[in-house]
């Protein structure tokens, strides 16, 4: 834990409370505060902290660390003690029973046959080897679990439609594993690394000099938490939206207008990889943006992360968001994470607490807008 | 032949815990040319310097090393010992044996042998040293004091009531600074006006005060003793010499527009003074909104003007003043919150920063001392101060403000003694109440009901009808996020360096700290000096400071202006470079870098040459070293004295 705190600089906190008044959950839940989180790591209470279920609840949006007037990185703080109170032997409680954390883990078996690439239709382009490469990411798994509400492969499509038209033929891997995010951020380093070497030896193989994610995890974990495993190699790594606003910005491709839109920032993609002007590009090519109350650095969380945090409260705040976002008067609320949307979808999927006519915007991936809206097609 | 004798300091253990001074000295004493070598366990007491001083005398030495602490620390006494006994100072060398030996490792031999080498480099040095005599210049008797708020105007103040002449500029209309802005001052609570005003009209009628307001100086050149400075004296449109300050002109102009002065919580004319006691009270045309210079429409301010002053196409004149020092008391900005976004600064009414607050308190402000609601003009009853505004936050300035968290109290305290009913929030990390009287202040406001919420507010936000302001903020001591509704936030903002400091800092040389302000000396020792020799600062340009704080810093700095011009004539160090005429051909190498402007080239009959002015030279060597032919040299620094002191220690190596 010293350790932690060293790395983390938690030691500079002066317990002013700016990251638990900041924090969305401390919002909805009494008993989280990361502010008495980091006091009790001052105070060497390494077994409580272990111990405590809200270890858990932080997702690591950010939204304190932005923050924090004594550049206390929280958010790598909570993820240092729950590596810590993993080897102790306690772990996060995993939404869907485990199923997607043993899903994760499974990929890390080297010798393991996936079934990874039927989304493949005729009328894509992809390639075996190449010099950009698409990190598809868990698309294919997330379409099994949860087809009911959202199509996560139209996302995979829409991102190789794009990217043909711009005359690239990108390489699609039946190698590729997990990228190993919601494994690291629950504490299973271990688990992680297997996953990053397998990654790497396939994006080696593939001779790809340039790797396209169409989700912000993959893009924060590849480009941060495999930096060291990179090392040696020179490896651009984008975010489609990057990609996308790039196109428009050349010309290369032209979009149809497709409405009012508002936009909800990924943590990951916004407070972690600063990323906050390329989704907003798109967007204006293709219609008009009206923002939320908060936005950008101050944007409100999706809810979950790492599939570790799944409750009630997690419900509260998508209802808040969505309310949010359709008080903009916007046609549809549009992200470029496949998680925000699978969450939002999740959120008024079945039962909710309050009026539909409050929250029923459509909830749209980015790159499906923007494939949906090629001019052309 | 040549007598030095070797001093060498134990200084306590300092130097005697980690060298064997003993042994040292005996080793010493057989080096070439020393023909006494001696320690002593304060060399620096005076039984140490009166040991000098009688070995010169009876033992005939012609030159002496001490081997002690660093030469920042005692070079002059032992100067002055050796002056005392008749021997010319500069035939002294300092070995640091302490600060370069004895502090810095912990091996007694190898410390020992280094003590020894450094002190055989100072004895190869002393035995080629010339003799040197001090260069003098005249000074000019005056002071310029840039900037006059509470620091500039006491700084002013203080050296004309001792008998010479200051120069104030002030780049505003009048004097006052944002002490004049300020309703009442913690932790007394008289008001602000009360207390400044006096001093004010003092400066106006001091004789030996010349005073040029609505002016800046644009330009200053020379040195020490010798500036002149060029000072711009904006154009007021009028003819001041004939304006008698009546106020018709301000009373009758149509234009209004948010008054900069009240921090747009009120509005001004387009010729306007800053308030009723402004010094001098004479308005000026601001140019931006007048209807006559905009439009060519108007023309009311001069048609009422029974003294027929207004004079719209009057332009800026230029004055020099020549003087011996400078003081720098340019203030300070408040911190701008828009950069806060969580705050809402700016887009929510009811959120206004202390400064406006200030203005609403001030009995000759926009409200007349009533405290009134932005939005509707309504008296909020619960009100709430956010401190550390733009302070002690990584993310804005480093440092703590050390006025905010007073001034809010403060004006928690008037509040509430006009409105006993209204409920007063402070959400605080910490109330640093450090100066005299100022935890019983603090006491007060706890007497009188304020309530003090510690924690740092996260954000912000605004209900939307009745556009009250709600606080977030974490109640650290209840461990629970709060959200408190309330008719009006006051943003305790900090103090940030001005945003035009830069300008002065270049003219001048002058360094600045890591936070931005203007930079001391010396943190402990010369806190009012500059590392450019004739320039003090005062007040809040140095750093936030309160007003006792920065009038104890402008009496300070007025003695060190004193200091400078009370003599006729200046003492300046001879260890200068000098130029060999013959040699130089004024290739101009050494002008470019010489970082003080102390070399000029001049052109003779035949050919040009590089001069060093001796008043400016502070003896850095950069254009002794930059010299392609050896023309310059640096005195008693001179290659062949390095060369004999590489020798000395490296055996001949080299
Ligand atoms: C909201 C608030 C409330 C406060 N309340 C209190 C209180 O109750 N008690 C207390 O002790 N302290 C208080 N302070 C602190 C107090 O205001 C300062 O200590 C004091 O004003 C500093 O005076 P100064 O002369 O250093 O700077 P300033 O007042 O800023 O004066 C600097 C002057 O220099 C002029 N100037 C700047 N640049 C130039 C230039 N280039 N050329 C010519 N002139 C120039 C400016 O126009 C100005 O007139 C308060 C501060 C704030 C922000
Ligand atoms: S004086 Fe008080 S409010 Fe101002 S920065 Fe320091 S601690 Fe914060």
């Amino acid at each position: 834990m010293k350790q932690i705190i060293k790395r983390t600089k938690a030691y500079y906190c002066v317990e002013c409370g700016k990251c638990s008044g900041s924090c969305p959950v401390a919002r909805v839940n009494e008993g989280f505060s990361p502010r008495v989180i980091v006091e009790r790591a001052l105070s060497g209470m390494k077994g409580e902290i272990e111990g405590d279920r809200e270890l858990w609840t932080c997702l690591t949006c950010e939204a304190c660390t932005t923050k924090c007037p004594s550049t206390v990185k929280f958010s790598e703080f909570i993820r240092g003690m729950r590596s810590s109170a993993f080897n102790s032997g306690y772990t996060s409680r995993c939404s869907q029973g485990g199923l997607l954390h043993s899903i994760q883990r499974v990929q890390s078996y080297r010798d393991i046959v996936q079934n990874r690439l039927q989304w493949i239709s005729d009328d894509l382009k992809t390639s075996t080897e190449g010099e950009v490469l698409y990190f598809t990411g868990c698309l294919p798994y997330f379409e099994n679990l949860f087809s009911g509400f959202v199509n996560p492969l139209e996302i995979a499509r829409s991102t190789v439609k794009i990217l043909n038209k711009a005359g690239i033929s990108p390489v699609v891997s039946p190698n590729e594993r997990c990228c190993g995010h919601d494994l690291l951020w629950t504490g299973n380093v271990e688990t992680f690394q297997k996953l990053a070497r397998l990654n790497i030896e396939m994006i080696k193989e593939s001779g790809a000099s340039r790797i396209v994610t169409s989700c912000p995890e993959c893009l924060r974990t590849l480009k941060l938490d495999y930096a060291d495993f990179f090392e040696g190699t020179d490896i651009e790594i984008v975010h489609i939206s990057e990609f996308i606003s790039s196109l428009i910005k050349n010309n290369d491709i032209k979009l149809n207008r497709a409405g009012i839109m508002t936009y909800q920032d990924p943590c990951r993609l916004g407070r972690h990889m600063g990323i906050y002007d390329a989704p907003r590009e798109v967007i204006k090519s293709m219609g008009e943006l009206v923002e939320m109350n908060k936005n950008r650095e101050e944007s409100s969380c999706c809810g979950v992360s790492a599939w570790a945090t799944c409750e009630g409260n997690s419900k509260l705040m998508q209802i808040e968001r969505l309310i949010e976002a359709k008080s903009t008067g916007a046609d549809m609320l549009v992200t470029s994470c496949p998680k925000c949307l699978i969450h939002f979808r999740c959120a008024v999927h079945n039962q909710i607490p309050v009026e539909k006519e409050k929250v029923d915007i459509p909830v749209v991936d980015l790159t499906v807008a923007a494939c949906r809206a090629l001019a052309g097609e | 032949m040549t007598n030095i004798g070797v001093y060498i300091c134990h200084c306590g253990t300092n130097i005697a815990g980690v060298v064997d001074v003993e042994g040292l000295t005996q080793k010493v004493a057989k080096l070439k040319d020393v023909s006494l070598a001696k320690d002593y366990k304060y060399m620096c007491s005076e039984p140490g310097q009166d040991l000098i001083r009688e070995d010169i005398k009876n033992r005939n030495l012609d030159r002496v090393v001490v081997a002690a602490c660093s030469p920042r620390m005692h070079e002059n006494t032992y100067k002055k010992v050796l002056a005392s006994a008749g021997l010319n100072p500069f035939l002294l060398e300092i070995a640091n044996i302490r600060e370069q030996a004895s502090w810095v490792h912990l091996d007694k031999e190898k410390t020992t042998d280094k003590a020894l080498d450094l002190i055989k480099m100072a004895v190869a040095k002393v035995r080629m040293d010339e003799p040197l005599t001090s260069l003098s210049a005249n000074v000019i008797q005056r002071v310029l004091v840039i900037g006059a708020g509470i620091a500039g105007i006491q700084t002013s103040l203080d050296i004309a009531n001792i008998g010479f002449d200051v120069v104030l500029v002030e780049k505003e209309q009048s004097i006052g600074g944002r002490m004049s802005q300020l309703g009442k001052t913690f932790p007394t609570l008289d008001c602000s006006a009360c207390i400044l005003t006096p001093k004010m009209v003092e400066v106006s009628l001091n004789p030996r005060i010349k005073l040029f307001t609505y002016s800046e100086v644009e330009e200053i050149s020379g040195f020490i003793g010798n500036f002149k400075a060029k000072i711009r004296k904006k154009s007021r449109g009028l003819d001041e010499s004939l304006c008698t300050g009546c106020g018709l002109c301000q009373e009758k102009c149509p234009t209004k527009v948010p008054s900069e002065y009240d921090e747009k919580m009120g509005k001004r004319k387009a010729i306007y003074t800053l308030f009723p006691q402004a010094v001098p009270n004479i308005p000026v045309i601001d140019r931006a909104s007048c209807l006559y210079i905009t439009k060519g429409k108007c023309g009311v301010c001069k048609k009422v003007c029974p003294a027929g002053a207004i004079d719209y196409e009057r332009t800026d004149e230029f004055i020099e003043e020549e003087i011996g020092a400078v003081v720098v008391a340019t203030g300070f900005d408040p911190f701008d919150p828009v950069s806060k976004e969580e705050y809402g600064f700016g887009i929510y009414r009811n959120v206004i920063t202390g400064l406006q607050l200030e203005r609403l308190l001030h009995a000759a402000g926009p409200t007349k001392g009533e405290v009134v609601r932005p939005s509707d003009g309504a008296i909020p009853k619960r009100i709430a101060f956010v401190q550390c505004v733009g302070s002690r936050d990584e993310h804005a300035n480093k440092y703590c403000s050390r006025v905010c968290c007073m001034y809010a109290i403060k004006n928690a305290l008037l509040i509430k003694e006009h409105h006993p009913e209204s409920e007063i929030f402070i959400y605080y990390i910490d109330i640093r109440a450090f100066g005299k009287g100022y935890e019983e202040f603090y006491k007060r406001a706890q007497e009188n009901g304020i309530k003090f919420m510690r924690g740092r507010v996260a954000e912000i936000f605004e209900e939307q009808k009745s556009r009250n302001p709600v606080i977030r903020a974490d109640d650290t001591l209840l461990g629970m996020v709060t959200e408190n509704e309330l008719d009006m936030v006051v943003l305790s903002v900090g103090m940030i360096p001005r945003s035009d400091s830069s300008k002065i800092q270049k003219m001048l040389g002058l360094a600045a700290s890591p936070d931005g302000f203007f930079m001391e000396a010396h943190a402990k020792l010369r806190p009012v000096d500059t590392l450019v020799d004739g320039v003090f600062l005062a007040g809040t340009a140095q750093g936030p400071k309160d007003i006792p704080d920065t009038v104890a810093q402008a009496k300070g700095a007025a003695s060190g202006a004193l200091e400078v011009i009370s003599h006729k004539t200046l003492q300046l160090s001879p260890l200068i470079s000098e130029v060999d005429e013959r040699l130089c051909r004024g290739c101009g190498d050494c002008k470019d870098v010489c970082e003080y402007g102390a070399i000029e080239i001049v052109t003779l009959d035949t050919h040009k040459v590089a001069r060093i002015n001796p008043a400016i030279c502070k003896g850095c060597g950069a254009c002794a070293v930059a010299c392609c032919n050896g023309s310059i040299k640096l005195r008693n620094y001179t290659d062949s004295i390095t060369f004999a002191m590489l020798d000395a220690t490296l055996g001949g190596a080299v």
